[in-house]
């Protein structure tokens, strides 16, 4: 063993005094992710879709106590609904006004709509009946549309981003008005023909007195059912838009209604979620780059003749060998953890739901790297040709594998060749775990199994390499 | 205890079609400072390999301090240390951590490393530059760091394979110095070199590889008597019966009549020469000019292997 750690230990030492071990497996891809981040990382977001996002930020407190059996919830769940229902809207759900304000104080939302304690109070108040058939109405409706601070909806605005933050309020408006017309067509509607209304009536049609009440209720029932028949395209009792005008209730689409994800938690605050794209594809891709890194150490040793002590030392080829591979693992290992660590810190990337399924990926690609860097050291003789040949094989697997461009760009039969690579395994487990809420570990542990069967694989080539070389 | 530290036997070695070995047999004495001289291509790198442990003979046998040698015998490796004939220092590591690191390859540690390797870095004269990177050496101090890195672990037999090339007379004669103190101390050491003056002050016991075989070995002067003096005497006209008067002179081996004058072959030129000018003054002989050629280890060298260039 004492050997095994001698000679891990120089090698430690010399890469610690290399510098372009620290700048390729470090600096470069932190470089690149940060560069591509601000640049084309939104492309990188598995999960983004074109959807016009709505920012909402939902205080409603609820319907009063004698709001009777209609809607049966807050109207903002019933507004929100609305928005997710609606085809290439999003609903995004921020947490509080702090929050709100500061994203929009940013720049990096356009618009947050504040639905407020009173929302549904006064979304239940509107009518298009006043005192006293209905008590305290709110009539929200105006020349433009509806009146949004009469229901108890804030709008708090990014000056600069005008444009934006208008199409998201007539997106508001257009919903709002789909929730608040039924509701009050249906209130006003129910109201016809009963007895409040036909007393009302008999204020413009006098000998309305002089019938009995039997025979006003039979005229009230009358109206209601003479409306229902004259307009037989529409329920005017119906409340909702889907009833009002007799369709079909669109597919519910809770998924898209999300919480608000931090995307700028880190040191950088830019698009935390890109970077859970962006950073692994770069640790795997630059992970691999320890070929260089092995490959110009094993070079060098030729190249100082230092081979020669070393193969005439009291040490076996499996020691000398292991000597040479455990600071490379190590390298890796540090390169993997840092460079995840470095994406938390600074670029904000949250680590997913399981973030101690990391540990065992992380490792399996330091030992999938680790092979092949011993197989290139193995192959090439100088450092020349580590530098020539090792970037060309780290970049065509890398491209291959998907790291450097989202996989679900590629053709179809594309993808499946990227599964030849070692990266494309390893991006498979980041990408359940930092993308999937409910990461499926079944794709995790053989993503793993793959990867080491990738880094034996490479290791039993390299020693019959360096075998048939002696 | 064997009195030989190293023993070849018909010891072969083929790369492919090309045979770099064809049964070098030759043995080295314990203590002995033993040269071995041949040709580019001789196979001397190939043996020395061999006796290093980094090849295999693909026949005949080493012996190692009496016992059998292959190269998986990692016990026996202990016993060598190799001065390369290219360095084999880490530049980007410092003097010391080079020495350190060879030796705790060796299995050396704690106190005795330490001390070891003040030892020969005070010895080859880097003591005060210890903590400097072997990088910033110049050639000399390379190799000579290169020698210290090969003894750190006092192996009985030491291969140096052309350890002067390249450094300056300073560092040469440290390097000489350093061989004959090791050598004092009982080290065996085998020393290879194309500078045969090198070779013929530093080992008394030479032996001469070419084409894969030793094809001499013995002790400097009886190689030096393989190439005898050579004694030129220059004379406008050689007189009837002075080829005969010279052939009778003490010490003349062999008399050649040449178109400006005669050769004489002798094994010592210093007592021939008295009789040599009372001969032409009673003869009334004027020579024009003498010239000496004496033995040395090169004219020994040529005559065995030749004039051809080698590859």
């Amino acid at each position: 063993m004492r050997p095994i750690l001698t000679l891990a230990g120089k090698d430690f030492r010399l890469m610690l005094r290399d510098p372009r071990a620290g700048v390729i497996l470090l600096l470069m891809p932190v470089l690149l992710v940060f560069i591509l981040g601000i640049t084309v990382g939104g492309a990188f977001d598995p999960n983004k879709k074109e959807q016009l996002r709505i920012s909402v930020l939902n205080l409603d407190a609820g319907l009063p106590p004698d709001a009777g059996p209609f809607p049966g919830r807050p109207w903002s769940e019933v507004l929100l609904e609305d928005f997710a229902n609606t085809a290439d809207i999003r609903v995004e759900l921020i947490p509080d006004r702090q929050r709100a304000e500061e994203l929009v104080r940013s720049g990096e939302r356009a618009v947050v709509i504040v639905l407020e304690p009173e929302f549904s109070s006064h979304l239940q108040r509107s009518s298009f009946v006043g005192e006293p058939l209905k008590k305290n109405p709110i009539n929200p409706l105006y020349r433009d549309g509806i009146q949004l601070s009469k229901l108890g909806v804030t709008v708090v605005r990014d000056p600069t981003q005008e444009v934006a933050a208008a199409v998201v309020e007539q997106v508001v408006q257009v919903a709002l008005m789909r929730v608040v017309i039924p509701w009050m067509i249906g209130q006003a509607f129910e109201m016809i023909g009963t007895p409040p209304f036909m007393d009302k009536m008999k204020n413009y049609v006098p000998s309305l007195h002089l019938l009995p009440g039997d025979l006003l209720k039979s005229i009230g029932d009358a109206m209601q059912k003479g409306i229902s028949g004259f307009f037989v395209d529409y329920d005017f009792r119906g409340k909702t838009w889907a009833k009002l005008t007799k369709s079909e209730p669109p597919p519910t689409k809770a998924a898209n209604t999300n919480a608000y994800r931090s995307d700028g938690s880190g040191a950088i605050r830019r698009g935390a979620v890109r970077y859970q794209a962006l950073v692994p594809s770069y640790t795997v891709t630059f992970a691999f780059f320890l070929v260089l890194v092995m490959g110009w150490l094993f070079a060098a040793e030729r190249r100082h003749g230092t081979i020669v002590r070393l193969n005439a030392a009291p040490i076996a080829r499996w020691q000398l060998l292991l000597g040479k591979l455990i600071p490379c693992f190590a390298v890796s290992l540090l390169q993997g953890f840092g460079l995840l660590i470095a994406g938390w810190l600074i670029f904000g990337m949250p680590l997913g739901t399981r973030p101690e399924l990391l540990i065992p990926v992380v490792i399996c690609t330091s030992l999938a790297a680790t092979g092949l860097a011993m197989l290139v050291a193995a192959v090439a003789k100088t450092e020349q040709q580590v530098s020539v040949n090792g970037t060309l094989l780290v970049m065509v697997l890398a491209g291959l594998s998907g790291s450097l461009m989202p996989r679900y760009l590629m053709p179809e039969e594309m993808r499946a060749l990227t599964r030849v690579t070692p990266h494309a395994w390893s991006l498979d487990a980041y990408a359940q775990l930092l993308t999937n809420p409910d990461p499926q570990t079944a794709i995790v542990w053989t993503a793993c199994a793959v990867l080491c069967g990738f880094g034996g694989i490479f290791l039993l080539i390299a020693w019959w390499r360096m075998s048939v070389e002696k | 205890m064997t009195p030989e530290i190293l023993s070849a036997i018909d010891v072969r070695k083929r790369y492919g079609q090309a045979t770099a070995l064809q049964g070098v047999t030759l043995s080295v004495a314990r203590g002995e400072l033993f040269g071995l001289l041949g040709p580019n291509g001789a196979g001397k790198t190939t043996l020395l390999s061999i006796v290093s442990g980094l090849l295999d003979a693909d026949g005949g046998q080493v012996l190692l301090d009496g016992k059998p040698f292959r190269r998986a015998n990692l016990d026996l490796r202990r016993l060598v240390g190799i001065g390369t004939q290219d360095l084999a220092v880490y530049p980007d590591l410092t003097a010391r951590e080079n020495v350190y690191f060879f030796g705790k390859l060796y299995g050396l540690g704690g106190d005795i490393l330490r001390q070891r390797a003040e030892e020969l870095l005070t010895a080859v004269g880097l003591w005060d530059r210890a903590n400097h990177r072997a990088g910033t050496f110049s050639g000399g101090m390379k190799r000579r760091l290169n020698l210290a890195v090969a003894v750190i672990h006092s192996p009985k037999l030491l291969l140096l394979d052309e350890p002067t090339t390249g450094v300056d007379p300073q560092s040469r004669n440290l390097i000489f110095e350093i061989v004959r103190k090791l050598n004092a101390e009982g080290m065996t050491v085998i020393y290879t070199s194309h500078y045969m003056e090198e070779v013929q002050a530093l080992c008394p016991r030479i032996a001469i590889m070419d084409k894969g075989k030793v094809i001499a070995c013995d002790t400097i002067g009886n190689l030096l008597k393989l190439r005898p003096n050579e004694l030129r005497l220059r004379v406008e006209d050689v007189p009837p019966g002075f080829e005969e008067q010279l052939r009778t002179l003490a010490g003349v081996t062999a008399v050649q009549k040449m178109p400006d004058g005669v050769t004489l072959t002798t094994g010592s030129l210093g007592p021939l020469l008295p009789k040599l000018a009372t001969l032409c003054a009673t003869a009334g002989v004027t020579p024009t000019a003498f010239e000496t050629n004496e033995s040395t280890l090169e004219r020994v060298f040529l005559h065995l292997t030749g004039n051809d260039l080698r590859d």
